[in-house]
């Protein structure tokens, strides 16, 4: 097990590294000769001002991101509840949205937003509660409950967006998720939530590997079971709230992670979950490296220079192929 | 609720009239309603003629031949597929003829107006046709269902590429584009559906008889010689053909192929397919019609997108429906289970079906069983409220 922890990690920073020297406007030779000391000052702003936050902030919504998504999949025993199709993500999104344009809060005012976005997140999970009612042990359903949910905050989000027209720009970056010009404000934010409710997820680990045996079994080994998965889905709203305020709504990664973790440390959450973290950063930033990397390339095969492709939409596209395998795999089941 | 069915009409007419009373005479400058036959008399002369003939009638028109349109193929959407929740834009369709029209205004490659619905249905049916290939057609529902969705995501992500390299401008016209819009259409827009609805409505009607005997399942339509998997294949065709020209004029006008299908049945529920299509294009016309008035007035200088109103107002009131439709059937065949609990998976299959009655034969006999059980019929009545609760704080 620590063989693959050891894996990982090297993956992750090797993802780090490589993200480091991914962007445009300099040589990975010349980032070397920075990191050593030396390089002159527009140089060194862009290593230490500019990629190196950047960096820890997809590191660590990728992790947020990661844990919550197989935080969510445990305690509803359900493979395909990501934050994105039980409406968490589209929740938080409406919610800081809202804020961002009713005035509530802004980029000067950043607790605001993730505040914002929690409540709404929690909305969003709220509402799916109420709309999947008896149906909610059958995962199809409410993961198709989830994308009827998913549509009518986005018309909310979709009519606060016109109330307020001026934000449309930069919303919109926000909306698919992209890490781009991320400062050290985001992390400084970022990171106290993140471990915060990552540490509370941690110690939910013992309960939530009992919850994915079924409530039967979790109830005969002394658990109050409604008790444990309320503060799961508590951590999991906050975690995912925290990761969307950052960086946006990244497309799929709470759903592809968990699937990726539990096929590589197994069931036992009390060691998934930190490697959910793990491989939930890794992902995002190999994704974000590779889309800086398509970028640039596609900049130059192209020859337009405003072209940038924003990590949530790689991330989405990975994310649909995982949702068809996962679909596909299992034809004896209802869905 | 026997008597729903003689209401249907009356409740149609009525709310269509004030819809285009409302379209045609409220707005700047108002129009009181005596003057409207005197304004569309003289077309050209007074500025009210103008704008009622020039503008407004061809709004209206538009609104409602589109969404007669999506109401017909979501009609047929659910009826090919079995499945009352297959609708554009569950399936990819809506997001593929999006991206087919929104590519070219990005990549500011200047097209030919006649091309462009050209492009849009390309994209409805590379969206529609990889759902499909990607789910395999005979699979249960909710494997389409999320098939498409993936599917949708995929293509959602490439127009929000898109979105992120445009200017902002060229940005402002997507997104109202994306969210459905009928504000500034003319009798240009409105003539460049005709060819297209000549070619879809006679398929329509040969289709509809076909989409009823795909309803009994595919064994007994093949037993009665049709071919299962060519007809539905038509059958989401024909819905292409109805969806992207519509897509291509005023974007993809959100869940009308939802509620519209649904309304029909709720107000008639023991009908067949055939009766259900008129209906379902009427209703479609009318939710369309009638959420453009808030879209034209709400925020009066603003437009919003009718596409926003008919998404917060469909999901809502059409889940609400689809619960109190598929409540009745399970009376139906709680009554039945008791009697021979044998012969019941062919009538859960016979019937429409509710979220809850996808699974397989044997499974769909258990969970008629288990709701034969005494006392098993609270909680969905509870819930069934529940979700009518939350629909009308939605509305509201």
């Amino acid at each position: 097990m620590s063989r693959r922890f050891a894996v990982l990690a090297a993956l992750t920073v090797v993802c780090a590294g490589v993200e480091l020297v991914a962007g445009r406007g300099m040589s990975p030779a010349v980032v070397w000769d920075v990191l050593g000391g030396g390089g002159d000052t527009t140089e060194r702003h862009i290593l230490f001002q500019l990629r190196l936050p950047r960096l820890l902030v997809a590191l660590g919504a990728g992790a947020c991101l990661g844990v919550a998504g197989l935080v969510l999949q445990s305690a509803l025993r359900n493979p395909l509840a990501g934050p994105e199709v039980t409406g968490v993500t589209p929740g938080a999104v409406l919610g800081a949205v809202a804020a961002t344009g009713l005035g509530l809060a802004g980029w000067e005012s950043p607790l605001a937003v993730v505040v914002a976005a929690c409540v709404g997140g929690c909305a969003g999970a709220a509402l799916l509660w109420l709309l999947a009612g008896r149906g909610r042990s059958d995962p199809a359903q409410t993961a198709v409950h989830g994308v009827l949910v998913s549509a009518v905050l986005g018309g909310l989000t979709a009519m606060v967006l016109l109330v307020a027209p001026g934000e449309l720009g930069s919303v919109v970056q926000w909306l698919v998720g992209t890490t781009e010009g991320r400062v050290w404000q985001h992390w400084h934010l970022l990171w106290p939530w993140a471990l915060a409710w990552g540490a509370a997820a941690w110690l939910l680990a013992g309960p939530l590997t009992l919850l994915r045996c079924g409530d039967d079994i979790a109830l005969a080994a002394g658990l109050s079971a409604a008790r444990a998965r309320a503060l799961a889905l508590l951590c999991a709203v906050a975690l995912t709230a925290g990761a969307v305020a950052a960086v946006g709504a990244l497309g799929f990664v709470g759903l592809l992670v968990p699937h990726l973790a539990l096929a590589v440390f197994g069931a036992d959450l009390r060691v998934t979950l930190p490697g959910a973290a793990l491989v939930g950063a890794a992902v995002v930033c190999g994704a974000d490296a590779a889309a800086q990397l398509s970028s640039r390339l596609l900049a130059d095969a192209l020859d337009s220079g405003r072209l940038t492709l924003p990590v949530g939409a790689l991330t989405a596209c990975l994310g649909a192929a995982l949702l068809l395998l996962v679909v596909r795999r299992a034809p004896s089941r209802t869905f | 609720m026997r008597f729903a069915g003689g209401w249907q009409l009356p409740v149609l007419v009525a709310l269509l009239v004030a819809a285009s009373a409302c379209a045609l005479s409220l707005g700047t400058p108002y129009v009181p309603l005596h003057r409207l036959p005197g304004a569309l008399m003289d077309a050209d002369s007074t500025l009210a003629g103008i704008v009622v003939t020039e503008l407004r009638v061809p709004r209206l028109v538009l609104a409602v031949v589109a969404g007669a349109c999506l109401g017909a193929a979501g009609l047929v959407l659910q009826e090919a597929l079995r499945n009352p929740l297959a609708v554009p834009e569950m399936l990819g369709v809506s997001s593929g003829a999006a991206l087919g029209v929104a590519a070219p205004l990005v990549l500011s490659v200047s097209l030919p107006a006649a091309v462009q619905p050209l492009l849009a249905i390309g994209g409805a049916g590379l969206g529609g046709g990889l759902t499909l290939l990607a789910a395999g057609l005979g699979r249960s529902p909710s494997a389409v269902l999320l098939t498409g969705a993936a599917v949708a995501a995929a293509l959602q992500a490439a127009l929000l590429v898109l979105m992120v390299m445009a200017d902002q401008l060229d940005l402002q016209l997507i997104y109202r584009y994306l969210l459905g819009s009928l504000s500034a259409r003319t009798w240009d827009d409105v003539t460049g559906l005709w060819p297209w609805l000549l070619v879809a409505v006679p398929a329509l009607v040969l289709c509809a008889p076909v989409l009823s005997v795909l309803r009994l399942g595919d064994e007994d339509a093949e037993a009665l010689g049709v071919r299962a998997q060519r007809a539905r294949l038509a059958a989401l065709a024909i819905a292409v053909v109805l969806i992207a020209p519509v897509t291509a004029v005023c974007g993809p006008v959100a869940w009308v192929g939802f509620l519209a299908p649904h309304l029909a049945r709720w107000f008639n529920p023991a009908a067949d397919a055939v009766r259900w299509l008129p209906w379902s294009a009427a209703w479609g016309a009318v939710v369309v019609a009638v959420a453009d008035v808030p879209a034209r007035l709400a925020l009066a200088p603003v437009e919003t997108p009718v596409g926003a109103w008919t998404a917060l107002v469909g999901v809502p009131a059409g889940v609400a429906l689809l619960r109190s439709g598929s409540r009745r059937p399970a009376a139906r065949r709680r009554a039945a289970g008791t009697v021979a609990a044998g012969s019941v998976p062919q009538g859960a299959q016979a019937v429409p079906a509710g979220p809850s009655e996808k699974e397989e034969p044997s499974t769909g006999a258990r969970e008629c069983v288990r709701r034969a059980a005494p006392g098993s019929d609270g909680p969905s009545g509870v819930s069934a409220s529940r979700g009518e609760a939350t629909g009308a704080e939605e509305v509201r």
